[in-house]
């Protein structure tokens, strides 16, 4: 490599990249000698080399080895000083796994169920790291349990970017969507990414708000890690597994211990027939793309049904029969009486879609929480159940992660669809510990359909 | 945006082939703008349901689906209640977990109490904030089946473009929008010198691999497109899997944006109205022609022209608001671009420390002014002989 050809080379920031300026290539290719620098590629657009600026680090180091001078002006001044040492009092596993993740380089997922105090542990580390941080959360209802979190625990105002909010400093939240959106000009500020339900990523969705950040420490928090490809990937993004804990294993001392009972339920007639006559249209199809497809995933299936009448037949009536399994006569009369059998508890109802919900809401009168409810409303009914006032609520998705649902006792879970993941985190709603406590989860299945085999799924995943 | 399943488009032989709506779609159009709006002043979920069943006419699936996509952010949902919902729900299930025995009737009775309404009005209030309980309510002008196909057009072609990992665009006229638009949205934008110039758009991630990143971004630049007296555009998509190109020109069916503002600023529509009145035989232009510079463009905010001697002709650039970075960024360009005709109206309140004179282009001609530009000096710039002020009481022409 000349060294002359490197004279003057410059590191900046350029929207989610990092380029390397100063360098002289035709305007096809890079120079001979710096094609292989960790991400880079010649972009024939600026003539010069760019990479993700999750890379930034390791292309420093790579440059810095190779002896080649350059000016590094990647990093965009901190907002404001950093938090003063504050310290977060963390129970024994909490303190392990950010020991594990200080041994790991500072980059490394924390897989912890439900309950177990994932955002206790991320703020200690921020603290710990003392470096501006970028917490990414799903949802806009975690991005306000992440802000009060911060809030009470190191007194610190954080930043939040998301649902209506653009105010950045030395430590900000923001929802997964709005860092996809603004990462590119926001990337270059932060040392610590802190990545909640990081199981989100991986598999290509977004992937690009952990790709444009150039911060070199990353925590990923988890209940349920992905697995296969995606994981492999999460891996590079945020890094590898550092510590891991299952749910048995913290049962009794830090999560309440718990049942779970599965009742069994009947259509009724009218229903079965329109069940089975909708599910003989979808079956017909499958079965057809089946023999032609054999190992094809649901989505190869769904993509090639989009194409034809018959496919969109067949998928419309897999929708109808999920709709009649979601919530038929039987599981209305059951959660019915298991409201009026746990009048005096804290219970919460998890339901598949919105409407669900809502005719749940107005039949039993108990809140229902879902994307629909506003900020303010969805905090003064989580205080509101906090305080006893009300006894009941009932959600499809809102609740099924991370948000921190006070102290309930009884789960029922009406229908999901989204898996056992999905399932994992809903359970972990009712084990948060409390002297005495004995956490109780019902679950609605409907005989001789496809809910009895998701269920199966369902439980040996918790067990897992 | 359509999800990629519902656009209405074909590729053949590599290209993208958008099923526009034209006049043979006018029939189940205006059958579909009748029966959306029957459902004014009703739910918004019962409009969904009735959209969900087949119309009473013939209808192509894909391109009623996009027509309804547009519909729906037309006739807009309206809250609709006596009580405001999120009162109604707190108050009504707390007195409902109050009670020891459920009681339906009581607890709407003490709810509607304690918010001195009737049990029924609480009822129809209690979830009338829901986007599917929304009254539907139609706007102020509803558009003709010929208006919602281009506007239909327009969605088809901005959710095509979300897929596309780089645009190129040979335009004439109100190109400024489009620079000016990519910029916004972070998108690299790199011009081919030629007559017109050819402006290359995509996003710097694209490099890597494809993105839906700047998807948005270069589909927002659809709407731009019609201002321009002749365009083309050619686009670089993934669809169905596959790369394909998506070829759209001056002429294609799609619906304008709102026209472009005149002026960029209160300053510059003073400074042209305070020229023209004070130089009868000059024209000033708004937004001329871009001139090429460090790779890109430029656009100058006038072009100061004498009617009569039309070699006699100036580019205007104001710089009235900057921060340092905009500043240096401005003047490199403008020094680069080496116009020797140009005069630079600067904003002397701004202070003089961020502009050292070394940052300024050698041939420019400069103009200082404090909040107003005084059209005399601009033209004293031009070499014109300075006209005498006139004041409102002045009677002559």
């Amino acid at each position: 490599m000349s060294r002359a050809k490197a004279r003057g080379m410059r590191l900046v920031f350029d929207r989610g990249t990092i380029v390397l300026l100063g360098l002289e290539g035709d305007a096809a290719h890079a120079p001979q000698g710096f094609a292989s620098l960790p991400g880079a590629l010649w972009d024939p657009r600026i003539s010069a080399l760019r990479c993700p600026a999750r890379f930034h680090q390791a292309l420093v180091a790579d440059l810095g080895q190779r002896g080649v001078r350059f000016a590094d002006e990647v990093a965009s001044p901190p907002v404001k000083p950093l938090l003063e040492s504050a310290t977060v009092e963390l129970r024994p596993y909490q303190e392990a796994a950010l020991a594990a993740w200080e041994l790991a380089a500072r980059r490394g997922t924390a897989v912890l169920p439900t309950g177990a105090g994932k955002t206790r542990l991320a703020i200690a580390a921020m603290a710990r790291a003392k470096v501006p941080a970028l917490c990414l959360v799903p949802t806009r209802v975690l991005l306000d349990q992440w802000a009060r979190a911060i809030r009470e625990l190191v007194g610190f105002e954080p930043g939040r970017l998301g649902d209506g909010e653009h105010r950045i400093d030395t430590i900000t939240v923001t929802t997964f969507e709005s860092a996809w959106r603004h990462m590119h000009r926001l990337g270059n500020q932060f040392g610590l990414l802190v990545v909640d339900e990081a199981h989100h990523f991986g598999s290509g969705m977004r992937d690009e708000a952990l790709d444009m950040c150039t911060a070199p420490m990353r925590l990923g928090l988890t209940a349920t890690k992905p697995r296969g490809l995606a994981a492999a990937r999460l891996d590079e993004l945020v890094g590898p597994t550092v510590y891991e804990l299952r749910i048995d294993e913290l049962t009794g001392e830090f999560l309440a211990p718990f049942d779970t009972v599965v009742l069994h339920l009947d259509l009724t007639s009218e229903e079965r027939t329109e069940y089975e006559s909708l599910m003989a249209v979808f079956r017909d199809v499958m079965h057809r793309f089946r023999r032609f497809n054999p190992g094809a995933t649901w989505d190869e299936f769904a993509t090639a049904a989009a194409r034809t009448d018959e496919g969109r037949r067949a998928i419309a009536a897999w929708h109808r029969a999920r709709r009649i399994t979601a919530f038929p006569k039987a599981k209305r009369t059951m959660v019915g009486a298991l409201l009026a059998r746990h009048r005096a508890a804290r219970t919460i109802v998890f339901v598949a879609d919105n409407p669900t919900a809502y005719a749940i809401s107005r039949e039993h009168l108990i809140m229902p929480i879902t994307c629909d409810i506003g900020r303010n409303e969805r905090e003064r009914v989580l205080g509101l159940f906090k305080e006893g006032k009300l006894r009941a609520l009932v959600s499809a998705q809102v609740l099924n992660e991370g948000l921190d649902v006070p102290d309930a006792e009884i789960g029922i879970i009406v229908a999901g669809h989204k898996g056992e993941r999905e399932h994992v985190q809903r359970v972990g709603r009712v084990l948060r510990p409390r002297p005495g406590k004995h956490a109780l989860v019902y679950e609605l299945v409907i005989r001789s359909t496809s809910e009895v085999e998701q269920a199966r799924k369902r439980r040996s995943a918790l067990a897992a | 945006m359509l999800p990629e399943s519902g656009i209405p488009f074909r590729i053949v032989g590599g290209r993208v082939l958008p099923a526009y709506l034209d006049a043979r779609d006018v029939p189940w159009l205006r059958v579909l703008i009748e029966e959306v709006d029957r459902f004014r002043a009703r739910p918004v979920r019962e409009l969904l349901e009735r959209l969900r069943q087949p119309l009473p006419c013939a209808t192509p699936p894909f391109k009623l689906r996009a027509a309804v996509a547009v519909m729906l952010r037309l006739w807009k949902g309206e809250l609709d209640a006596k009580v405001p919902p999120d009162k109604a729900r707190e108050s009504l299930f707390c007195a409902a977990a109050a009670q020891i025995e459920s009681d339906r009737c009581a607890a709407f009775a003490s709810a509607a109490q304690a918010l001195e309404t009737s049990p029924a009005d609480l009822e129809r209030g209690l979830f009338a904030d829901l986007p599917g309980e929304k009254l539907v309510c139609a706007p102020s002008n509803i558009p003709s089946p010929n208006d919602l196909a281009l506007r239909t057009n327009q969605l088809i072609l901005r959710s095509l473009l979300f897929h596309a990992r780089r645009v190129r665009i040979k335009a004439e006229g109100a190109t400024r929008p489009l620079v000016r638009q990519a910029k916004l949205r972070g998108l690299l934008c790199s011009v081919t010198d030629g007559s017109p110039p050819i402006l290359d758009l995509s996003g710097p991630f694209t490099v890597f691999r494809h993105t839906l990143l700047y998807g948005r971004a270069l589909g927002e630049l659809v709407q731009f497109l019609p201002h321009c007296a002749h365009f083309k555009l050619r686009a670089d998509c993934v669809l169905r899997g596959q790369a394909a190109i998506l070829d759209v020109q001056s002429g294609d069916p799609i619906f304008p944006a709102e026209a472009p503002k005149a002026f960029d600023s209160k300053l510059e529509e003073r400074f042209a109205h305070d020229l023209k009145r004070a130089a009868p035989d000059w024209d000033l232009v708004r937004e001329p022609e871009p001139v090429p510079a460090g790779g890109t463009l430029i656009f100058p905010d006038f072009l100061l022209r004498h009617r009569l001697c039309p070699q006699r002709w100036f580019f205007v650039e104001i710089l009235g608001f900057w921060s340092a970075n905009y500043l240096v960024r401005k003047l490199a360009l403008l020094r680069e671009a080496g116009l020797g005709n140009l005069i630079l109206c600067l904003d002397e309140s701004r202070g003089d420390e961020l502009l050292p004179p070394a940052l300024l282009p050698n041939e420019a001609r400069i103009v200082r002014f404090r909040r107003r530009i005084d059209p005399r000096q601009v033209l004293a710039a031009a070499g014109e002989e300075i006209p005498t002020e006139r004041t409102a009481k002045d009677p002559r022409p």
